[in-house]
């Protein structure tokens, strides 16, 4: 299965987790071209992304959803009126404070750029969910890949048969909003969405069935599907047969997803949460291959008692982000790692009658960690009780370039959407080079 | 009708309809063959124009297979496929559409396509009251009425109350909700700025809707409604505004005047709805309703083109696989239809007929324009607007369940009986066993591909095995086992699954594939049956 993109870093994963075993040769590249609704430039496409892929980059995505407050983690404002009852703390980088609420992460601070200027406007889940994942909102007519679709799209092996875009979300609040788009990429770059525990459902085989009639069962209803097909080359016939091609690689990533082969340690590290041992499935997957994975945690939408709310879920964050960071670093995969966490807002610097905190879209936070981030810096400035943005206020389309460029992705890109030249990010825009390595 | 006289009906509202019917019939309804008639004369005449030929007749099989999944939500059975060939009256299609919209099957999968558009992301349903609204004869004017009513008291429909109230917390979304599934136009942008593509949508607009809203709340789990209240609003240039009523049209029409109350009135009201809510009763309707105001404007002559066209348009996607007006939520004047004197036509004679939907349903799947083709070989593609092909759709989940379990049953179990009525009850009874199934597969929305769970669900699930692949008696693949040639198992199975008799090169594969499992046939016919059913073939209406 060699291929331009296996060098050595590629094969010592490979060694490790016994990645031959699952993925298959060239078979399914021309259907996954084919699945591509875009109608690129194919050599071109592909040199390009031989060369992205020999980057080996990863995403790990924490949507934190509901909203998390800025004020409990990387924008605390203590001793104002809109501060709340936790303390700033020092971190291992002068001059940046933190929340109280996440001492393991202000240790770990030289790996992340925190960006605390984000203007997005949109304070209802749903339109934020949507700016939030897609960079940008839907047009009446042009449905956009999320984040996770577009890396999938950009840092995925073309004849890929490990999923490339795995997405967690347990809970039931905000699930709605959780589930993105592949939008114009096509169904190839949907996400595998987990709703429940660390592993996906049916990837394992009836016991009352062979390999073998598995597969020729299959084989013989893509044999059957030419037929239908001819004079109907529609995308979404073709997504069908696609999908059904795909089967197959999946199940062999089946063990990707099972954290019993990871040693009882390595668990206990993480801690018992579902969200913690989520993130380390995730890790198992990015170590494999996999170029985006989302872990969800909900519900951080705290209209009432807030400050118990992120009491439990910055403590949560804190602890498992922290793991992480130490886990990838001692794999040497930090660097070639992105972590970013992000929400569809962030919350009122008032504190209402519940003691909670609404929905704030006009001046939140999100962070980059690890790969391609410059770390331990901060871009922007909000005021001293956090109302506005006093300095370099951006939208959603900026942070997205910025996630781009720390991928190596060319954020100018334009993908051809029937006669429709569609730019990765809106013209005009720029990346935050400040706090890009 | 004058804005006053109207307004002091709205409570005898329910009384009117025949008398608003009456009045709003200015042309005479035409006839479900006029309704074909003029689709097709339109189609033609732009087809000309373009210089595409449309694609030839689907075939027999075929035309039936999409007849019954549009008209009755699910496949064919055997034996209506056998009476469907047998039939050669020039008038069969037409027969048979009378015969399939006369049947319950019929309303039961119009109330699933209607709940499915009005409720689906909602934790809500209004399957009980369609059920009852359709059975009754209620047309779709009256469905709105009865929606934006919302009666709790016993004098309205059991469950109708369903649409507002869990829309009722998040007043935003629900006037665009609306707007969007009643009126065609989603104006969600204008919340915030006037819309930055579309000059005719203002803010405006979106408060004035809004505002249509505003006095309804949640009393306890019954829907209140005040006799006063008004939207303020912030504009982008920051100024404070008191929104007027305005219906999407553009159209502000008079209320009495409501003043504000005093504190104490205020107070002693609060009381009152404090105590509804403890009795648990629904708190009486106000003297003035700005819903029913609403349901009554809406449907105005003049005001109701936006109520007509957003429906006709969603019937012909439903039907056509692509709107008159894409997308589905832009029917604005800048957006043209592609056939913009059709799309009059046939919301004209809607309203002409009383909103009577199954009516502009018949018309339209008697056409030559529905019964097309869906295969295309002469080079590329015609844009879909012109409607020369027809379009693959995906089932939805309830037509994709029930079609499951309608053809793995054993076809003579359904064949052995003369009597319509028990034929009838005995699809009735598969069809509802199905309803489990569908919330595994995904709604189809907007332009639908297969994602990578339903494949791995058919392919690993464990019901789709025990359910759909079972060889015991009554099931397809034990009617299967019994029958000595493979050739008849394959026609047996075709005809069950894909409505049609396999071509030579299908079944010489497939009985190549029986033949090498001829030690343990039941596996073999298992595993065929279930290609043809994880099949795009059965995926899709084509």
């Amino acid at each position: 299965m060699t291929t331009p993109a296996s060098d050595e870093r590629h094969e010592r994963h490979e060694t490790r987790l016994g990645r031959r075993g699952f993925l298959a040769g060239t078979a399914a590249t021309a259907a996954a071209l084919a699945a591509d609704m875009t109608g690129l430039n194919v050599l071109k496409e592909q040199a390009l992304a031989a060369e992205l892929k020999r980057q080996e980059k990863r995403v790990i995505l924490f949507w934190l959803a509901g909203g998390a407050s800025q004020f409990e983690t990387f924008d605390p404002k203590p001793g104002r009126p809109t501060g709340g009852p936790f303390r700033a703390i020092p971190t291992a980088v002068p001059g940046i404070h933190i929340s109280e609420l996440m001492p393991k992460m202000a240790q770990r601070i030289g790996h992340t750029a925190i960006v605390r200027s984000l203007n997005t406007r949109i304070a209802d889940h749903g339109g934020g969910a949507e700016l939030m994942q897609l960079g940008r909102r839907d047009e009446p007519s042009i449905r956009f890949p999320d984040l996770g679709a577009v890396v999938a799209r950009e840092l995925g092996r073309i004849d890929s048969e490990v999923p490339d875009y795995v997405s967690f979300y347990s809970s039931t609040e905000g699930r709605g909003s959780a589930t993105r788009q592949a939008g114009f990429l096509g169904s190839r770059y949907a996400p595998m969405f987990l709703t429940a525990g660390t592993s996906p459902e049916y990837l394992q085989p009836l016991k009352t069935m062979s390999a073998v009639d598995h597969r020729e069962r299959a084989d013989l209803q893509a044999a059957l599907g030419r037929q239908f097909a001819r004079g109907r080359e529609l995308p979404a016939v073709s997504s069908h047969s696609q999908a059904y091609a795909r089967v197959r690689g999946l199940m062999a990533s089946e063990r990707l997803f099972d954290i019993e082969q990871e040693s009882q340690a390595m668990r206990d590290r993480y801690g018992p949460t579902l969200f913690g041992q989520q993130t380390l499935t995730a890790r198992r997957l990015i170590d494999a291959g996999v170029p985006f994975v989302k872990v969800g945690r909900a519900w951080w939408d705290s209209h009432g008692e807030n400050f118990e709310t992120h009491l439990e879920l910055v403590s949560e964050l804190d602890h498992v982000m922290s793991t992480l960071i130490d886990d990838l670093k001692s794999r040497g995969l930090l660097e070639q790692t992105l972590i970013v966490t992000l929400s569809e807002f962030g919350r009122t610097p008032q504190i209402n009658q519940s003691l909670g905190r609404d929905h704030f879209a006009s001046a939140w936070s999100a962070t980059l960690t690890g790969c391609g981030v410059q770390g331990g810096s901060v871009y922007g400035k909000t005021d001293e009780n956090g109302q506005t943005v006093v300095d370099g206020q951006i939208g959603a389309a900026p942070l997205f370039a910025t996630i781009y460029q720390a991928l190596g992705i060319d954020y100018e890109k334009e993908y051809q959407v029937g006669a429709r030249p569609i730019p990765l990010t809106d013209p005009g825009t720029e990346p935050i080079d400040t706090i890009l390595a | 009708m004058t804005t006053h006289s109207s307004l002091m009906c709205l409570t005898a509202l329910c009384c009117l309809w025949p008398v608003a019917h009456a009045r709003a019939d200015q042309r005479p309804a035409a006839s479900i063959g006029e309704i074909a008639r003029v689709v097709d004369e339109q189609l033609d005449r732009a087809l000309a124009k373009e210089g595409v030929q449309p694609a030839p007749p689907a075939d027999e099989a075929n035309l039936l297979r999409r007849l019954s999944l549009d008209l009755i939500g699910r496949i064919p059975t055997t034996p209506e496929l056998q009476s469907w060939l047998a039939e050669r009256s020039p008038e069969k299609r037409a027969q048979w559409i009378d015969r399939l919209t006369a049947s319950p099957e019929f309303l039961a999968h119009q109330v699933n396509e209607l709940d499915a558009l009005l409720m689906y992301g909602t934790k809500g349903s209004l399957q009980e009251y369609l059920t009852v609204a359709l059975r009754e004869g209620r047309h779709w004017d009256r469905i709105f009425t009865d929606l934006m009513l919302a009666r709790e008291d016993g004098s309205g429909l059991k469950g109708a109350d369903q649409f507002l109230k869990v829309r009722i917390k998040d007043t935003d979304r629900l006037t665009n909700d609306v707007s969007m599934l009643f009126f065609g136009v989603n104006i969600s942008c204008t919340q915030c700025h006037d819309h930055p593509l579309v000059d005719e949508w203002k803010q405006d607009h979106f408060y004035g809707l809004k505002s249509f809203f505003v006095r309804s709340f949640d009393n306890g789990g019954f829907l209140a409604e005040r006799e006063y209240g008004v939207v303020s609003y912030k504009t982008p240039k920051g100024e404070d505004r008191a929104a007027t009523l305005m219906f999407v049209s553009g159209t502000k029409p008079r209320e009495p005047a409501a003043a504000e109350p005093s504190n104490d009135e205020k107070k002693a009201e609060m009381a009152r709805f404090k105590e509804w809510a403890k009795q648990k009763v629904a708190p009486p309707a106000p003297k003035f309703s700005r819903r029913a105001l609403l349901a009554e404007l809406a449907l105005r002559p003049g005001e109701n083109r936006f109520f007509a066209r957003s429906i006709v348009n969603r019937l012909w996607y439903r039907l056509m696989g692509y709107g008159l007006v894409m997308p589905l939520d832009q029917l604005r004047s800048e957006n043209t239809a592609s056939h913009p004197e059709l799309l009059d036509w046939l919301s004209r004679d809607l309203i002409a007929n009383g909103y009577d939907l199954t009516r502009t349903i018949r018309g339209l799947v008697l056409s030559k324009a529905y019964a097309r083709s869906s295969q295309w070989t002469n080079g590329e593609r015609p844009k879909a607007e012109l409607f020369a092909v027809a379009q693959v759709r995906p089932l939805s989940p309830l037509q994709l369940a029930a079609s499951l379990h309608v053809a793995t049953t054993d076809p003579e179990f359904l064949a052995t009986t003369e009597d319509p009525a028990e034929a009838s009850r005995r699809v009735t009874s598969i069809v509802n066993q199905s309803r489990s199934l569908a919330p595994l597969f995904d709604m189809p929305q907007g332009d639908f591909q297969v994602g990578t769970t339903e494949p791995l669900l058919f392919s690993n699930g464990e019901r789709i095995a025990s359910e759909l692949l079972s060889a015991g008696s009554g099931r397809l693949v034990g009617r299967l086992k019994q029958l000595s040639s493979s050739s008849e198992q394959l026609d047996t199975a075709y005809a069950a699954v894909l409505s049609r008799r396999p071509e030579t090169s299908e079944s010489e594969l497939l009985a190549k594939y029986l033949d090498q499992r001829r030690p343990r046939p039941v596996e073999g016919l298992q595993q065929v049956v279930w290609a043809l059913l994880s099949s795009a073939e059965f995926r899709f209406n084509y």
